[in-house]
């Protein structure tokens, strides 16, 4: 299956989705669209975990157990982030993340 | 070109050209689609990575669970899903990613460019050291190594069970996600009475609302009575 595919095929197109998933969490107007980029980022990551795995180190199972907590944390993270916003869209009625400056000095 | 690496020139296409769509795209519900597309492409790429495992789970907890989180949210969050995509410093941030592609790209870039040898080259001549890096050292691609990564899920779930390695790990990654879940009930559920802003603001404006009626009652009943019988009636009560 691997035969063919160099590693750093897959490590450049990881760089440019977790550089995509970087512009999408710093530039867009939308705190949903904002969580959309931080998991395109960690998806990034994850793709380079399992490519060193592979191709480096396949007898061991750090990269395995890494991607797997990776998952987790995501899936948590996701779920305390949109309970967040929807939390303040009831509150504000807007999920701009530039309006939400209540707790500024 | 083997048919590995036309897979995967495919997954990659896919890949960056939904991730694009995500983050530049105005209607946020489209974009929730789109990032289902992105996450079907990397379950691909772990496929052709031989990890079956985790490219289940990519189908199972991505595009089952977080992908309907996401859209449940745009849902939810319904009258914002039009406004302008992009902030002020869109394009600030768009050369700051690609600067910063840019210099992945070269640090990764295989044999012919070499550029990234030249810098780290040159950092280590100038820390006195020698020129040239190490090499990731790679497994060959032999039946050894096939038959390592076949049994690679068996190993990850007993490194994953044994607490001499990532047992406790595990069990704390599952509080976490219990707490994570219960906070976040805790933190989407309904209020009742007066706990919201506006509802705050609404309850306030009640009070006072109501005072005023109250104090202009009073002063309405002081004056329908005679003086007399006021302060008759202010002794009386003392």
């Amino acid at each position: 299956m691997l035969n063919g595919i160099p590693l750093h095929w897959f490590l450049l197109v990881a760089a440019a989705l977790f550089c995509l998933g970087l512009f999408g969490a710093l530039a867009r107007k939308n705190a949903i669209a904002v969580l959309m980029g931080v998991e395109l980022m960690l998806n990034a990551v994850n793709i380079n975990l399992l490519a060193f795995w592979r191709y480096v180190n396949p007898a061991g199972t750090g990269g395995l157990a890494f991607t797997a907590f990776v998952f987790i944390v995501a899936a948590a993270e996701a779920a305390v982030g949109l309970a967040l916003i929807i939390s303040v869209y009831r509150n504000t009625q807007s999920i701009d993340p530039e309006k939400l400056d209540q707790m500024k000095l | 070109m083997e048919v590995s690496q036309i897979v995967f020139l495919i997954l990659t296409v896919t890949l960056l050209g939904a991730a694009a769509l995500v983050v530049t795209t105005k209607n946020l519900f489209h974009a929730a689609l789109y990032l289902i597309v992105s996450f079907f492409s990397v379950a691909g790429m772990y496929v052709l990575l031989e990890a079956g495992f985790f490219a289940a789970a990519q189908l199972l907890v991505y595009i089952g669970a977080i992908s309907i989180l996401f859209i449940f949210a745009v849902m939810l969050t319904r009258g914002t899903a039009l406004i302008t995509p992009l902030n002020s410093q869109a394009g600030a941030v768009g050369v700051m990613s690609a600067i910063m592609f840019a210099i992945l790209a070269v640090f990764l870039w295989p044999a012919p460019i070499r550029l990234q040898e030249v810098i780290l080259g040159g950092f280590r001549l100038l820390r006195g050291g020698t020129y040239g890096g190490e090499p990731w050292q790679f497994v060959p691609n032999n039946a050894d190594t096939a038959a390592v990564v076949n049994n690679a899920t068996l190993r990850l779930g007993a490194a994953l069970g044994d607490f001499a390695q990532y047992g406790a790990l595990l069990l704390l990654s599952g509080a976490l996600l219990l707490v994570g879940v219960i906070g976040s009930i805790w933190v989407a559920r309904e209020r009742k009475i007066a706990d919201t802003r506006a509802d705050r603001s609404e309850a306030a404006a009640d009070a006072r609302h109501e005072a005023q009626l109250e104090s202009e009652a009073e002063a309405r009943e002081a004056a329908a009575l005679p003086a007399g019988a006021h302060a008759a009636s202010v002794e009386g009560q003392h």
